[in-house]
């Protein structure tokens, strides 16, 4: 679920108010039901109690009726006991006919002054019997009572062991003032209930009579439950002392008529409590899934706002009813001018209106393709942008279609992007399979060929792809790869690694390949080596012929330098042959002159002779120059080699007044080096040094050559002039032949120095000094 | 006082400069040798007689340029230079300069010799004239103010009557003045008197 606003305090204190009004109503409703049920109940129950008073005092008006007649028998009974007119049977056969129609009374008796029964009707019941005195000693002060007063007298209640409870009534016998004797009724109270009370009273009430001290004497039945509350009791005195009358209703269907209003009442106003109760959850759960649905609402709309794609939806007719924050954005359209548009809308580009139009009538008939339609929109600013959209039908709440919804994606740049991954996929492999070069990618662990590009095909076959390289390849290779150890196991991280760099020809075709193999992480992440075989056979002719002319060159140079010897030569034997001609002219002088000391001859001869050997050692020098021809490498001290081109530069360095000044270290190890063409490269340099510092003062004239050990593997030579210097520029062009910075010069010196130091795998190079001037340097090899 | 001729050998070839000496020491010749320009000029005075022998090409100061300084320094030992095969240019120049002459290698001995033995001949003839003119001028420093004035007249070629009207005095004293100036500069002709003038003006 996600998270609502149903936490506001606010909305929940209202929603609490709007709860308790219901809740109270209900209350109210209920409790005024129940007042209205309990008046009605009281009423009724006022009701039912005046009636059953009523009924109880008819009843007591009707036991006092029959009580009454009973009374005025005995009395007249009495009476006509007393005039004598009652005689013999004369009693008892008016006792027997009046207890036939009055059955509640047990029995009748005539008891005379003495209390003794006279006659008894019934006779010979219970404690009447005639002759015998009236033994019960409880009755003694009513009759008294009844005797001192004349009037008939209730007696106190009883309960005969043979009738039951019983009540006596004493009339007394009189003569004037003189008691004769007293007529007795005995009533059997249970016989008044069953006798004398109306049997539609019986079926209504429970009627007892009570003693004093609420001893129950008789009741007219008990089956029926009886209802407390609705009970009555009245005294019954004149009769008994204490006697009471109680009656209870009996509770029948009156009782489910009296609580079935309630029982409703309750009912209904549980079902309106649950209802309400069910409602607030259904209510609740409203709210919930109302507050779900605005957090989705909003939740979806944040998203549409977010999203690039544009949303439009049109209705069937085909107006826009619409369009996302998006949409405009891209169209340049604000909302309001979008919504409500019909066709052709603003944003239609105006030169293929018929396209848009044949467009929108296939999405109104629900033809659009399923890929959507590819088009170009015009933005308000009037730029045109490629757009790709999709059409849906847009369905409403009750299921029918009311219209459609497209989205729109803004396909310009992903079309640039496509276009320029496309071309730039043209471009690669255009460059791939233009390439002379042979190249092919192969698994590093399988040597499985993973490509490989036409010029590879053309020489393998175009089926290479997919199968072993060395297979492919071993017609041409001569031996298998054992460069390749330790190569397979190479991790992504160690990439891209040279593996191995080198010639070969080609057994089958004769052509010269360089080969250069890398290991590379391919486009699926593992590690591959690749392979380029480019063509050198074409160059390596150019080689061969470059390194014929270089020699010719060299061959060509050396006469020049020769040439420019010859001049240096003259120079340098003329200062032997000089001497040599001074000392033999002294010698001959002072011969001739006869003025000589031996010694001092001696001398002069051994001086001339070591002239002599001077002239020779250049000589020498010469002819070993010019005898070398052929390279010939060997094991050579640089110090000779410098010490010897010193030598030929000598002269031209006096000439120019330079002094040269050599530091060659003792410890120095030989080079591996054609001797004489090292030495014609530092007389180059040398001789260049000395005519850069030509403008020089004379005090700064020196030319330094210095050599020090480089690397392990060269030692370095270094000739620094403090000429004129040059310029960064010339430095790139000294090397390149028939450039010269002097006047006569051909241009040839630094080019084929350079080509010699390359035959010896050494480098040549030129820097400017740190004072002034510059140095040129270069390496040779110690090793072959 | 002047000093005995010399040939002032500067090379610095040790060969070349000692072979050199050992030549000309073979006629006689006293020799000289420094084995660089620097080493010259620290033993150079004014009191050197006879000639220079100059290597042309040397390391540090060249035989030109000691000549350049040699000139600037008033020398007048007359120069030869010796110059190799390609350095004939820089001779000239060096002739033109006022050098006596150069010498190519090889060079004859005799040619040589000759060269050496010129030079030293012409050094001798030049001091002998620098010496008469310093004579001369040393006797026209002797002379009065007046004296040289009617000195400078009688050169001139002006008359004792002339001299005197020139210079606003009488002619006996113009003659005194000019029998003290023949006196003085030791003459006794006009003739001589202009010939001596002449000589220690040039």
């Amino acid at each position: 679920m996600l998270p609502g606003n149903s936490d506001n305090p606010a909305v929940q204190s209202g929603q609490r108010w709007l709860w308790m009004m219901p809740n109270i109503a209900v209350g109210v409703f209920v409790l005024a039901m129940i007042a209205l049920v309990w008046v009605l109940q009281k009423r009724d129950f006022d009701q039912q109690m005046a009636t059953l008073a009523r009924d109880v005092q008819w009843t007591e008006q009707t036991l006092r009726l029959h009580m009454q007649s009973d009374q005025e028998f005995l009395q007249e009974l009495a009476r006509e006991a007393s005039e004598r007119r009652l005689e013999g049977a004369e009693f008892q056969a008016r006792a027997t006919l009046y207890m036939a129609t009055n059955p509640h009374l047990s029995s009748l008796a005539w008891m005379d002054a003495d209390r003794i029964v006279r006659d008894a009707a019934p006779p010979e019941t219970g404690d009447w019997t005639v002759g015998e005195r009236h033994a019960r000693e409880e009755q003694e002060k009513s009759l008294a009572s009844a005797l001192a007063s004349g009037r008939p007298v209730y007696g106190n209640a009883y309960v005969d062991e043979h009738t039951g409870p019983s009540i006596e009534l004493f009339v007394p016998i009189r003569r004037g003032r003189r008691p004769l004797g007293s007529m007795v009724a005995v009533y059997s109270v249970p016989g008044m209930v069953r006798y004398l009370v109306p049997a539609w009273f019986s079926e209504k009430y429970h009627l007892s009579f009570t003693a004093a001290g609420d001893k129950l004497l008789a009741e007219n039945s008990a089956v029926h439950p009886r209802d407390e509350n609705l009970a009555y009791s009245l005294n019954f005195d004149p009769p008994g002392n204490g006697m009471q009358i109680r009656v209870e209703a009996y509770r029948g269907e009156t009782d489910l008529a009296k609580t079935l209003p309630i029982l409703l009442i309750a009912g209904l106003s549980l079902l309106v409590v649950w209802s309400l109760w069910s409602l607030r959850n259904s209510l609740a759960r409203r709210i919930r899934a109302e507050d779900a649905l605005r957090t989705e609402y909003n939740f979806r709309k944040a998203m549409e706002e977010s999203m690039p794609t544009g949303m439009r939806a049109i209705d069937m007719l085909g107006r826009i009813t619409y369009v996302n924050a998006a949409f405009c954005n891209m169209v340049g359209y604000p909302q309001e001018k979008l919504i409500g548009a019909s066709a052709p809308f603003p944003y239609w580009t105006m030169e293929d209106l018929a396209g848009h139009e044949r467009m929108l009538r296939q999405s109104l008939a629900g033809e659009a393709p399923r890929g959507g339609f590819e088009t170009r929109f015009c933005r308000a600013s009037g730029e045109r942008f490629d757009v790709r959209f999709y059409e849906a039908p847009l369905i409403d709440a009750s299921g029918r279609q009311a219209g459609w919804m497209a989205s729109i994606h803004d396909i310009t740049e992903q079309r640039l992007a496509r276009a320029e991954l496309e071309a730039s996929h043209q471009r690669f492999m255009t460059v791939l399979e233009g390439l002379d070069a042979a190249v092919y990618v192969a698994d590093l662990e399988t040597d499985e060929i993973l490509f490989a590009n036409k010029a590879f095909k053309s020489i393998y076959g175009y089926d290479t792809v997919s199968r072993n390289c060395w297979q492919v390849t071993s017609a041409c290779h001569p031996e298998p790869a054992q460069f390749m150890a330790g190569a397979r196991q190479l991790a992504s991280h160690q990439t891209p690694l040279e593996l191995y760099d080198t010639q070969l020809q080609n057994t089958l075709n004769g052509h010269w390949y360089h080969l250069r193999e890398r290991a590379i992480q391919w486009v699926d992440g593992r590690v591959v080596r690749m392979e380029i075989a480019t063509d050198v056979t074409d160059r390596k002719k150019m080689e061969d012929i470059n390194n014929q002319q270089l020699e010719r060159l060299q061959q060509t140079s050396r006469l020049i330098t020769m040439g420019e010897m010859a001049s240096s030569l003259a120079h340098e034997l003329n200062q032997p042959l000089a001497a040599i001609a001074n000392y033999n002219m002294g010698c001959v002088n002072r011969l001739q002159a006869n003025e000589y000391r031996r010694e001092d001859l001696l001398a002069a001869m051994q001086k001339a002779s070591l002239q002599a050997e001077r002239a020779g050692k250049i000589i020498r020098r010469v002819r070993d120059f010019v005898r070398k021809s052929e390279p010939n490498r060997g094991a050579v001290q640089i110090a000779e080699i410098i010490e010897e081109a010193v030598g030929f530069a000598e002269i031209d360095a006096r000439k120019a007044g330079v002094r040269i000044a050599v530091r060659v270290p003792p410890e120095l190890p030989a080079v591996y080096a054609d001797k004489i063409m090292i030495e014609q490269v530092v007389l180059n340099l040398v001789k260049n040094g000395i005519e850069a510092m030509l403008d020089t003062p004379h005090g700064e004239r020196e030319l330094a050559i210095n050599a020090r050990v480089n690397g392990k593997d060269f030692v370095e030579v270094g000739v620094t002039d403090r000429g004129h210097g040059m310029l960064v520029e010339e430095t790139d062009k000294l090397f390149a032949p028939f450039y010269t910075t002097k006047p006569e010069g051909m241009g040839m010196g630094l080019n084929i120095c350079r080509s010699i130091i390359e035959f010896h795998h050494g480098r040549l190079w030129a820097g400017p000094n740190s004072g002034s001037g510059s140095v040129f340097s270069f390496t040779v090899p110690v090793h072959p | 006082m002047t000093e005995e001729q010399k040939v002032f050998v500067v090379d610095d070839d040790d060969a070349m400069r000692d072979s050199l000496k050992w030549l000309l020491e073979s006629r006689g010749l006293k020799v000289d040798i420094y084995a660089s320009s620097e080493e010259f000029l620290a033993a150079f005075h004014g009191g050197m007689t006879g000639c220079m022998v100059l290597d042309v090409r040397m390391p540090g100061m060249s035989g030109l340029e000691l000549y350049e300084q040699l000139q600037a320094r008033a020398a007048t030992l007359p120069v030869i230079f010796i110059t190799g095969h390609g350095d004939v240019p820089m001779a000239v120049t060096a002739l033109k300069r006022g050098a006596a002459d150069f010498i190519e290698k090889p060079f004859n001995d005799r040619e040589m010799l000759g060269l050496v033995e010129r030079c030293m001949a012409e050094d001798r003839a030049a001091r002998d004239k620098r010496a008469a003119s310093a004579l001369a001028t040393q006797r026209l420093g002797s002379l009065t103010q007046r004296e040289r004035e009617v000195l400078d007249l009688i050169v001139g070629g002006k008359l004792n009557k002339q001299i005197a009207d020139e210079l606003g005095i009488s002619i006996k004293t113009v003659e005194v003045h000019r029998s003290r100036v023949m006196g003085k500069m030791e003459v006794n002709s006009v003739a001589k008197l202009v010939q001596r003038v002449m000589k220690s003006q040039g």
